[in-house]
């Protein structure tokens, strides 16, 4: 039908080229317009049928895989929906966050979608998918087809029609020069700071939410395994130049905009992002923190230089998911110690990035909080009796347990309760959640101090390597067993509901030891001997 | 020359094992390989000094090196270099710090052969399902109670074992040990329903003394569902995975 103008002529170009067509034939018209009509008719039924199927097969992948969050109906309203954040998308809306297309152009690419399906690699970890959420990577489970079966489903259930303009381009990457890297953080402090704060920890001071009423809150910068949709300087460069429909993180290309950045900017931006990754804070599993030995500073003060010579250990927080009020939300995901100790004290430095200080009666934290502002807090457990051996059964983590050898030490500290106040510390003995005595600060002989600063919370503890008191006690051994609790008094965080590690493992590496070359040196002279021995028989025989 | 003859052929054999592993991500598990490689080498040995010549044979490339003048350059290479590789590795074990102590625990302990939930006692022997019988009798009303099960599992358990039932919750990657898998053949296929009853319901607090206890983050979840609601949650992860139970023999 295409070939016809309104008036039932072909156009001139195909007269031209055709001129011994009888068009002027009555009948030689009509058959010729049957054939064109069968012709449209039959590739109309025939591709329909293809999508009908595939949206069919994607229909019932979705129904058994996605329901459970996105919804029966993909409004985003699954069973498991009230416990997640980010919540699950709402497929009906049509808006969707990691996309490559220009901001001007409200449509995702089908490759946009397919890799929010199948998911992208984390920074570090092996859970991939949409990072830092709940939304695993399904590559392993569904195939291509069946992917893109789903995603013919997820067009269908949000209208969304093919995007009219290409993906953004990202040819332009180039290494910045020194002052193109100076010019990026001036434009960082200026465009992204308000919201990622100073540092880029996410520590801003302003409150958003999504388009969807949820709260949202800013990405740390310095955590690129928490990246949703990546964390390559390509990824940035994408979300920097896109925006992230839906939420306030805005386009930068948006030349509207007062804020615009030209493309060479947006890279060197991109880059000095990338650049914040601080891989001492990434948590990698196995890990173990390090006590190490000192002879004189007593780096009792969180901003000791001492301790940026110390060597830390980042470990996962969970949210406390066992026992009485529970948490399914957390804000704080990862936590780092650092240890030092000398002949007569224990120093731990506990450090984790929070984007609020919680102060009760602070009128930036409460406009910042979810709900009532509570104090932030951390706490270090201990075995009271540290095991002797290594394998040894220890006490329940989750605050101790009623059995023999089933009693913890706990170190509570937590930051002001109101402007003016002073921070806390409390010593606790349990035997379970239900069983926490309180015992004497004092006597216990730990002290610890806080410190907030643009998004980091830095809290030391410290107390003698014996005391008199019948608690824990430094016993020599090269494995400490302990576990951390942390508190985001900004997410309505108190008593029961917060984030924990299970049962971890410190070494007390002691001083520089020479000891440690004795083997080698050994095994590597009694193998030379051995070979020299047997050369010699050789020589000697031969 | 026989000897290297065997290594090419040992060769051969080991790369044609490690095709279903690079090519298909199916790889065989590494204690069958070391096995199999270390009786090979003992057979080897036995054949090659089975005669007096195959044994000279066998000794007479280490007599060359250590006699033959043209060999000078090996000669020192090989006594020199050997104990400095030992030396090395014996620092890099010694230097190891990076490691926690090996925690040993069974995996599937044996249970208990009753226990106290629900306030009574539950004899392990005879339980079973309620639910499976509907089974085969009324498909639809199975089909209900499994989505009801899906429902309860999206509510409690998914954080940790997964929406894909693998085991990789949005939370595991912060817990020691790790969450169970129920997809694949490796764990609920192995266990009768009675037994991951008792496991839910009873939790890491519940696991008897072999399987260290309190190092599980599993809940007992006796207190937080229903009897009924635990039934329909195995219902759910049986049905999604394809796995079914075990079951006595009749």
């Amino acid at each position: 039908m295409i070939f016809y103008n309104a008036l039932g002529q072909l156009p001139e170009f195909l007269q031209r080229k055709r001129p011994r067509f009888a068009l002027e034939d009555f009948s030689a018209r009509r058959s010729f317009n049957c054939a064109v009509l069968l012709l449209v008719l039959f590739a109309t039924l025939v591709s329909s049928n293809v999508c009908l199927a595939s949206t069919q097969i994607g229909k019932d992948i979705y129904q058994k895989r996605c329901s459970w969050c996105h919804g029966a109906n993909g409004n985003g309203d699954g069973p498991a929906a009230a416990y997640l954040n980010p919540g699950p998308r709402d497929l009906t809306s049509g808006v969707f966050k990691w996309k490559s297309t220009p901001f001007d152009e409200p449509m995702p690419t089908d490759q946009d979608l397919r890799a929010s399906i199948a998911g992208h690699k984390p920074a570090t970890g092996t859970l991939a998918g949409l990072n830092g959420t709940s939304m695993p990577g399904w590559s392993d489970v569904l195939s291509d087809d069946e992917i893109t079966s789903v995603i013919d489903y997820i067009k269908e259930l949000g209208g969304l029609d093919p995007p009219a303009l290409p993906s953004i381009e990202l040819s332009g990457m180039t290494n910045p020069t020194d002052a193109e890297k100076a010019r990026a953080k001036e434009l960082f402090k200026d465009r992204c700071s308000e919201c990622h704060g100073a540092e880029g920890r996410g520590d801003g001071t302003k409150r958003l939410k999504d388009d969807w009423g949820g709260r949202t809150w800013p990405r740390d910068l310095t955590k690129p395994w928490t990246f949703r949709a990546g964390s390559g300087v390509e990824a940035i460069y994408t979300r920097i130049t896109v925006g992230i429909p839906g939420t306030q993180m805005p386009s930068f290309a948006d030349t509207r905009s007062k804020k615009a950045l030209t493309e060479a900017e947006r890279w060197a931006v991109a880059d000095y992002v990338a650049s914040l990754a601080n891989a001492d804070t990434m948590p990698v599993a196995g890990a173990v923190a390090r006590a190490a030995r000192i002879e004189t500073e007593t780096p009792a003060m969180p901003d000791d230089p001492a301790w940026s010579k110390a060597a830390g250990a980042a470990f996962y927080l969970t949210p406390q998911l066992i026992a009485d009020e529970r948490l399914f939300t957390p804000t704080i995901d990862s936590i780092v110690v650092k240890a030092l100790y000398n002949e007569r004290d224990f120093f731990m430095l506990i450090e984790w990035h929070d984007r609020t200080k919680s102060l009760p009666g602070d009128s930036l934290a409460a406009s910042l909080a979810d709900g009532q502002v509570y104090p932030d807090g951390v706490a270090v457990q201990f075995p009271s009796a540290l095991p002797d051996e290594d394998n040894a059964t220890l006490p329940p983590f989750g605050m101790g347990g009623k059995e023999a050898n089933g009693a913890v030490d706990i170190w509570f500290w937590q930051a002001q309760a109101k402007p003016g106040n002073n921070e806390t510390l409390r010593i606790l003995q349990a035997s379970g959640p239900q069983k926490i005595k309180d015992m004497d600060t004092n006597a216990s002989g730990v002290t610890a101090i806080g410190n907030y600063d643009k998004g980091v919370w830095r809290v030391v503890f410290k107390r003698p390597l014996k005391t008199q008191t019948d608690g824990m006690q430094f016993n020599g051994r090269r494995f400490i067993t302990f576990s951390l609790a942390a508190w985001d008094g900004s997410n309505a965080e108190r008593g029961s509901k917060h984030t924990l590690t299970p049962w971890l493992w410190m070494s007390m590496t002691g001083p520089p030891n020479k000891s440690i070359y004795f083997w080698p040196a050994a095994i590597g002279i009694l193998s030379f001997a051995i070979i020299w021995l047997i050369f010699r028989n050789t020589v000697r025989r031969g | 020359m026989r000897l290297i003859k065997y290594v090419f052929l040992l060769a051969v054999v080991f790369a044609a094992l490690k095709v279903p592993g690079v090519l298909f991500a199916k790889p065989l598990p590494v204690s069958m390989l070391q096995m199999f490689f270390f009786f090979s080498a003992v057979v080897i040995l036995l054949a090659m000094t089975a005669t007096d010549e195959g044994a000279a044979g066998l000794v007479q490339p280490v007599i060359s090196l250590f006699i033959d003048p043209s060999y000078t350059i090996s000669r020192a290479v090989v006594i020199i270099i050997i104990p400095l590789i030992a030396a090395w590795i014996t620092f890099a074990a010694v230097c190891d710090e990076a490691a926690a102590p090996p925690i040993v625990r069974s995996l599937h302990p044996s249970p208990p052969s009753a226990f106290t939930a629900y306030g009574r006692t539950i004899e392990m022997a005879g339980l079973a399902n309620p639910y499976r019988a509907i089974e085969k009798t009324d498909e639809a009303a199975f089909r209900g109670l499994v989505l009801e099960g899906g429902k309860l599992y999206f509510k409690n358990c998914f954080f940790c074992h997964g929406a894909k039932l693998d085991g990789a919750g949005h939370f595991s990657q912060g817990l020691t040990p790790l969450p169970l898998p129920f997809k694949g053949t490796d764990t609920i296929a192995q266990l009768q329903e009675s037994y991951v009853f008792w496991r839910i319901v009873k939790g890491g607090p519940g696991l008897p003394h072999e399987a260290t206890p309190w190092l599980s983050a599993m809940p007992a979840w006796e207190k937080m569902m229903t009897e009924d609601e635990v039934w329909k949650t195995t219902l759910f992860i049986y049905d999604y995975t394809d796995n079914r139970s075990r079951s006595w023999a009749r």
